[in-house]
């Protein structure tokens, strides 16, 4: 069996070279996430800090290890901030407009 | 009116005068339950509880609380009552009976809040929902990718002897700052010890050093089973898991044609999607002729290849592996997907110090892209299996015994690209009048882009000035440019008239 190894062609990996895909998942979790916390935080509204809890969780579970980690912790902690800050306001159980 | 009435009071009862209403205060909650003590204190400023026949003396005097069951408070009233009668029974302004239940009526009662009501948990029942749907979706993330992480190093492990076989680096991040022997390496580089994960759902192995080809890119893109949205999608869907081998070869080592045998499914994308497919490609046609299955088709550029490929190696493989392979692409034009080509050139073969990623398609890019006149294009063979369990046993069964087969059948393609050359004439003059062609439509496109930049620019270095004169307030600059600018108009018109008059001559 001929060795068909050749330690002179060697070249490095490049990230450019990973076939690319259209997924934009992340990025509007992110910006959900944020935005709900910031109607949340403004309005007093309680299950917008729910859902903006929960697509952080989302955005966090689809993203990619080169991004950057300090963004989908700064989306959770924006997120669980504006649950707790809702619930100090406004003590009483959540009610879901539509279903009230 | 009032006071008076308070003084009558106070000295007919003035041997009660110490017990007036700290009586009232003591005795409320000895009598009754310490429940009332909450209330009472609440109510201090505006809290009325009505009890018949002791209105009058409760609103004007103090905010007590008065109870039926306690004794002293009913005397009490019942002296104020008569006595209030008889003094006032004629006095407006002073509330008799009717108005006090209006006045009382008037009053507003406020709700105590839910949460102080004792119903404490019961009553966020919302919350709870949610909490469990969170619950739920972070068990279902560490589930689902602790799956994906034990197939990726199950895929690793059955094909990684026949890789170290084969190639000089198997497994480079292309973060360490150079590349030691294999023995070191696999102490080091946490690496090559398994794929590099890129997210929870895509795996990527990078292999170089080896005759015929520069390097080899190993992508095990799965579903993503961290996350329960896609994951029920994908079961809806019927996604698979993939592996994809992308080969690129170097200028001498592959002959120049554009071929892909599909999946019908995938044939139709791919044709449509594919920048050299749909150039390159005029149609589809059906494997069977080529005694494959009706399942799969063939886009191809020159005729005498389909028959040097598709060799019996390949008609076995999809005998045994029925719905493994997805398609093979091999292009010595390929330059990625057409969405994406507007706003980005992939990157080429030769080396380019800033490595831009490709996804990102911005104005400089664009510039850059179109002040090189040259067409950035890779030869690749890209291989794509399915993953999906066969004959009733699980995945990662099947994963492991059928890992080395595809690495195998792969390295076979790669001999057989890297040895084909044309045959006959015809293919090759085909093959260069077609890539001419091709390449001057870019070069056509990148002058239209180039003249239009240009076209735009002069327009607003136009309009800046026009600004700049119609700012400045000078009728005699305004009139000068203006005359300019007509000077310049007629010159444009008049070019061609001119020419043909030298022309004549």
């Amino acid at each position: 069996m001929t060795d068909n190894r050749r330690p002179a062609r060697i070249h490095r990996f490049r990230p450019s070279m990973i076939t690319p895909t259209d997924d934009a998942i992340p990025d509007y979790m992110n910006l959900m996430g944020m935005m709900f916390s910031m109607c949340s935080l403004m309005l007093k509204i309680k299950w917008c800090a729910w859902i903006a809890v929960f697509a952080a969780l989302v955005g966090f579970a689809n993203s990619r290890t080169s991004d950057d980690a300090k963004q989908v912790l700064s989306s959770f902690m924006l997120s669980i901030s504006a649950v707790v800050v809702t619930y100090m306001q406004n003590p009483a159980p959540m009610t879901i407009p539509f279903l009230q | 009116m009032w006071t008076a009435a308070k003084k009558i009071k106070d000295d007919d009862f003035s041997e009660f005068d110490d017990f007036d209403e700290d009586e009232f205060v003591v005795e409320v909650p000895s009598s009754s339950g310490a429940s009332q003590l909450p209330i009472k204190t609440q109510s201090k400023k505006s809290d009325v509880v009505y009890n018949d026949g002791s209105s009058q003396s409760s609103m004007s005097h103090t905010t007590e609380q008065i109870l039926s069951d306690d004794v002293t408070i009913d005397e009490d009233e019942d002296d104020d009552l008569m006595f209030d009668e008889e003094e006032f029974e004629t006095s407006d302004s002073f509330p008799s009976s009717s108005s006090s239940v209006s006045s009382i009526s008037d009053l507003k009662i406020t709700e105590v809040p839910t949460n102080l009501t004792g119903n404490h948990w019961e009553a966020y029942h919302c919350e709870a929902v949610m909490v469990l749907v969170l619950l739920g979706y972070l068990i279902n993330f560490l589930v689902g990718r602790s799956k994906n992480a034990r197939l990726a190093s199950i895929i690793y492990r059955s094909q990684r002897d026949l890789l170290d076989r084969n190639f000089a680096l198997v497994g480079d991040n292309g973060q360490t700052r150079s590349i030691q022997s294999t023995d070191d390496q696999m102490n080091n580089d946490l690496t090559t010890n398994n794929m590099h994960k890129e997210s929870e759902s895509l795996y990527i192995l990078w292999c170089s050093g080896r005759t015929s080809i520069e390097n080899m890119l190993i992508e095990i893109r799965f579903i993503k089973r961290q996350c329960l949205f896609n994951s029920l999608a994908a079961m809806i869907k019927s996604i698979n898991d993939t592996i994809i081998y992308t080969i690129d070869y170097s200028k001498d080592d592959m002959e120049t044609f554009v071929f892909c045998l599909a999946k019908k499914r995938c044939a139709a994308k791919l044709h449509r999607d594919m920048n050299d497919l749909s150039q390159f490609c005029s149609e589809r046609k059906n494997a069977e002729k080529r005694g494959l299955s009706g399942n799969y088709q063939i886009l191809n550029e020159i005729g005498e290849v389909s028959s040097t490929i598709i060799d019996n190696r390949v008609a076995d493989f999809i005998e045994k592996f029925p719905d493994a392979l997805e398609y093979i692409h091999i292009s010595d034009q390929y330059t990625g997907m057409k969405v994406q080509n507007d706003t980005q050139q992939p990157s080429p073969n030769t080396p380019n110090p800033t490595n831009s990623p490709p996804t990102t398609g911005t104005a400089a890019q664009q510039q850059d892209a179109l002040n090189t006149s040259e067409r950035s294009v890779r030869r690749v063979l890209i291989i794509a299996f399915n993953l999906v369990a066969r004959n009733d046993r699980s995945l990662q069964v099947t994963t492991e015994s059928i890992g080395s087969d595809y690495l195998r059948f792969v390295l076979h393609l790669i001999e057989r690209v890297s040895s084909f050359r044309f045959t006959s004439k015809e293919s090759k003059t085909k093959a260069i009048k077609n890539r001419q062609r091709i390449e001057e439509q870019f070069l056509k496109n990148v002058y239209q882009q180039r003249q239009e930049q240009a076209q735009q620019r002069r327009e607003e270095k136009r309009r800046a000035e026009k600004e700049k004169i119609m700012q400045s307030d000078d009728p005699e600059r305004q009139r000068k440019w203006e005359e300019k600018e007509h000077k310049r108009e007629m010159k444009r018109r008049q070019p061609k008239m001119k020419q043909m008059k030298v022309k004549a001559m």
